[in-house]
């Protein structure tokens, strides 16, 4: 416990650099690992060496023990390298067909008031011990008994309904085990979340008491330092990460609402403690690094992070998934540092928070292609690598060390540069030249509907767009094509990694938008205005992402049609498939199956469920979890339908439906020699499924 | 059926049968609205598909209002030019096939179940 500090220490320690905001020594200048206990570390060896021994006190520690993936599913990917790949070989091809529901938990999370049609959960449980730990959509956070699904605590940290962003989703949460704590002492180890409402709340993973040490009974307020409280702006969706004891979040910013937004900042907190050891604002990396000036506030408008980070103990980095600025369809107003980061995968250095390398996949981003999906660490020919899937479907394998890439990217060239700000629009954009998920450009005949007439007037559509194929620059006297749509390629749910057999499961999505700037004047004749300046949360998040963003500051709002529906109908203006899942050869990058994701029986036209049992190919968002015995298990299309995939032959080998959407990535564990498979189905506002609270799992019956 | 006057249309000799005319009307409505916009598309450089299986659908709708044996014979070369260029488009992709055959084939079977209705010129 002698890291635990008493509160009198704890303020003194965070008065100068919190509220004075500046001249504490920098985190980075004191780093203060622990040298490594050696009877509880299975430690990796630290890369970097340059880190001096200093006296036990709060910060950055040497790298932490990792927890083993196999009975417990310990990490919100799974194991630590986030692969989604289980060692667990009880579940086969051949007796999957068996499984049986061994139980159905309620969270009692259910939307009320005007959290209506805003619920999109996408809860991953944590298993660790004999617990699932999780949270709901509004970030209560649960423990329930993983072989019979009771509930064993819950700790509601009471976020209002006005915190929804754009959907309520809790993605998962993060668990740390203090090494040096007595074994039953309160928050030996415990669970972490970050909340819509833009808390980091750590509670004891064994009561679900509020960690008393960490922040304020156990709450650090992540809205210190960012400027208006506007509920809704600035919302946490994803786990932190948790390297070497800091946790490190970033927020979602809610899209196109004006370029004076809140922060993108990536902040690291003490994991024990919940002080702020640094920030990094990537326009104002050094003034800001242990927070910014009294009165000021970090950087705003800059491209945040909402998705999942990577933690890399050995190396001491943290690899962020950056997102775009707040404004994304319009850049001329961004800043350098701006440009420099957007849409890129950040390395920082998780003891410090100095950025040591990244890596961009989108030049000048005005298509909120944001980096989605959680990377993934590997081995790549016997390189320490990362693997990137983006939102266009490339999928890169990058150097981890020093962000180069180890396989081709390619250079497209002579892009057009449209007439809306041809100064800004990159002609140049790379590629993945190893996989890339998407497909071939759209033409006229890949318009679709149910009938020659629905047809025919999405063929107009098309022509009435602009359209030059991948990349073509936003426009405002006509609607423009966006394919592949901002949900992907790769989204959230991220890609899953065997690498045993050598294999990449990866499932996506293949969808165009079909968007238009609108100018100025046009906005404010709509009322189209930024979230601070509503007066009531009535509207907010109930609609697609980007239909109807005031992207105040910029010359232009913008209106999404996400997915391309027909007016006519509310169908889908391009044929299927929308989705799919493809198994890629690790050594070549070569697909070796793919196969439409989803069936017909839930979609239809005039939302009329059509029944029909073929694989159309649905939507979809969430990603598989792989097991040793060759299973993939997912939910995530539309069709509310939980499966297991031949990893070898893509052939679906069981399914069951949920009864509600499973937009949310699996996993699977054990318990006293029994494989379970979980997935939560508690539905999709953006993806029209049903909500719902269940958390269900499967294992085979008992002899 | 009441005696016409000399001037009438020489064509009305025959029993009106009710379905006939509403699939005659139907044909006509969506023909109308696949002409209008079958040229707005090929006005937009797309396919000249539309308007001329627009025309071909109006022919149909106004000989079957009339109940002559032609109009079978106009769908029918409606429907196998409809069949020939979805196969040029997307050969044997039975999603995609779905919006340009389903709607067509439906309306040569009733095409079809009309035959016994009309008359043929004397």
């Amino acid at each position: 416990m002698s890291r635990l500090v008493s509160p009198l220490a704890l303020g003194l320690l965070i008065t100068p650099a919190m509220v004075l905001g500046q001249q504490s020594p920098a985190p980075s200048e004191t780093p203060a690992p622990q040298p490594a206990a050696p009877d509880q570390m299975q430690a990796p060896t630290a890369g970097d060496t340059s880190a001096p021994d200093a006296p036990d006190q709060i910060g950055a520690r040497p790298p932490q023990p990792e927890y083993e993936i196999g009975a417990d599913w310990p990490y919100w990917g799974g194991d630590a390298q986030a692969t989604r790949f289980s060692p667990l070989d009880q579940i086969t091809p051949e007796n999957v067909e068996g499984l049986v529901r061994v139980f159905t938990y309620h969270t009692g999370d259910l939307p009320e008031g005007t959290a209506e049609g805003k619920y999109s959960p996408e809860v991953t449980p944590l298993k660790v011990g004999d617990d699932l730990l999780m949270c709901s959509a509004m970030n209560v956070l649960i423990s329930v008994d993983a072989a019979t699904g009771e509930e064993n605590w819950r700790f509601d940290p009471g976020v209002p309904n006005e915190a929804i962003p754009y959907g309520a989703t809790c993605r998962g949460v993060a668990i740390h085990s203090n090494s040096d704590a007595a074994e039953g002492a309160p928050c030996a180890t415990r669970v972490i979340e970050g909340t819509l409402d833009a808390k980091l709340v750590a509670v004891d993973a064994a009561t679900g008491s509020p960690c008393e040490g960490f922040g304020e009974n156990g709450t650090v307020d992540l809205w210190q330092d960012i400027g208006e409280r506007v509920p809704g702006w600035y919302a946490v969706t994803a786990p932190p990460a948790i390297v070497r004891g800091v946790v490190i979040t970033g927020a979602q910013v809610k899209d196109g609402q004006a370029e004076d937004a809140p922060s993108g900042v990536i902040r690291g907190y003490d994991v024990l403690t919940g002080e702020l050891l640094w920030a990094w604002d990537l326009a104002a990396p050094e003034q800001n690094r242990d927070g910014p000036p009294e009165g000021q506030v970090y950087t705003r408008g800059t491209p945040n992070m909402w998705t999942t980070a990577t933690s890399d103990e050995e190396l001491g980095l943290v690899y962020l998934p950056m997102g775009n600025s707040s404004v994304d369809y319009y850049g001329s107003n961004r800043s350098e540092a701006e440009n420099e980061f957007a849409t890129s995968l950040v390395a920082l250095d998780a003891r410090t928070g100095e950025e040591v390398w990244h890596f961009q996949t989108v030049r000048h981003d005005v298509w909120d292609y944001d980096l989605g999906s959680q990377a993934t660490l590997i081995d790549y020919k016997g390189t320490p690598a990362i693997l990137l899937p983006s939102k266009q479907g490339d999928i890169y394998i990058l150097n981890r060390e020093t962000g180069e890439p180890l396989t081709p990217v390619e250079e497209l060239s002579g892009l057009p540069k449209g007439t809306v700000e041809p100064e800004f629009i990159s002609d140049s954009q790379p590629t993945s030249a190893w996989h890339t998920l998407r497909k071939d450009r759209l033409e006229e005949k890949d318009m679709w509907g149910f009938t020659p007439i629905d047809q025919l007037w999405c063929r107009i559509m098309f022509r009435q767009a602009n359209y030059e194929g991948f990349y073509t620059p936003p426009s405002a006297e006509r609607p423009w094509i966006q394919y592949p749509g901002y949900n992907g390629g790769s989204d959230w749910g991220s890609v899953a990694v065997d690498e045993e057999r050598g294999i990449i499961v990866a499932n996506y999505n293949d969808v165009p938008n079909y968007n238009q700037l609108v100018p100025r004047e046009e906005a404010d004749e709509r009322g189209l205005t930024p979230i601070n300046e509503k007066q009531s949360a009535e509207t907010a998040g109930s609609k697609a992402e980007g239909a109807g963003d005031p992207q105040t500051g910029s010359p232009y709002a913008i209106e999404v049609n996400a997915g391309w529906r027909s007016s006519l109908t509310g169908m889908p203006c391009t044929q299927p498939p929308y989705g799919g899942i493809r198994a890629i050869d690790m050594a070549t990058g070569e697909t070796l199956w793919d196969r439409p994701l989803g069936t017909a029986r839930r979609n239809g036209p005039f939302g009329i469920p059509s029944r029909l049992p073929f694989d159309i190919g649905t939507p979809n968002n969430g990603g598989a979890v792989v097991t040793a015995s060759g299973l993939v298990f997912i939910a995530a299309a539309t069709d509310n339908l939980f499966r297991a995939i031949d990893i070898e032959t893509g052939e679906t080998l069981w399914s069951a439906v949920l009864p509600a959407g499973g937009q949310a990535n699996p996993i699977t564990y054990e318990v006293d020699g029994r494989q379970y498979v979980m997935v939560t189905a508690m539905g999709h506002h953006f993806m029209e499924t049903p909500v719902g609270d269940e958390v269900m799992a499967w294992a085979l019956p008992h002899d | 059926m009441t005696t016409l006057d000399a001037g009438a249309p020489p064509n009305r000799s025959y029993r009106a049968n009710w379905g006939v005319m509403i699939l005659g009307w139907i044909c006509m409505i969506f023909g109308l609205i696949i002409i209008a916009g079958g040229i707005w598309l090929m006005v937009l450089g797309g396919s000249w598909y539309y308007a001329l299986a627009g025309l071909g659908l109006i022919g149909t709708g106004a000989l079957l209002i009339r109940h002559r044996i032609e109009a079978v014979w106009l769908y029918l070369v409606v429907w196998l030019g409809t069949m020939g260029w979805a196969w040029w488009e997307v050969g044997a992709d039975w999603w995609a096939e779905l919006p340009r055959m389903f709607a067509p084939s439906l309306i040569l079977v009733f095409v079809l179940i009309c035959i016994p209705a009309l008359s043929r010129r004397r």
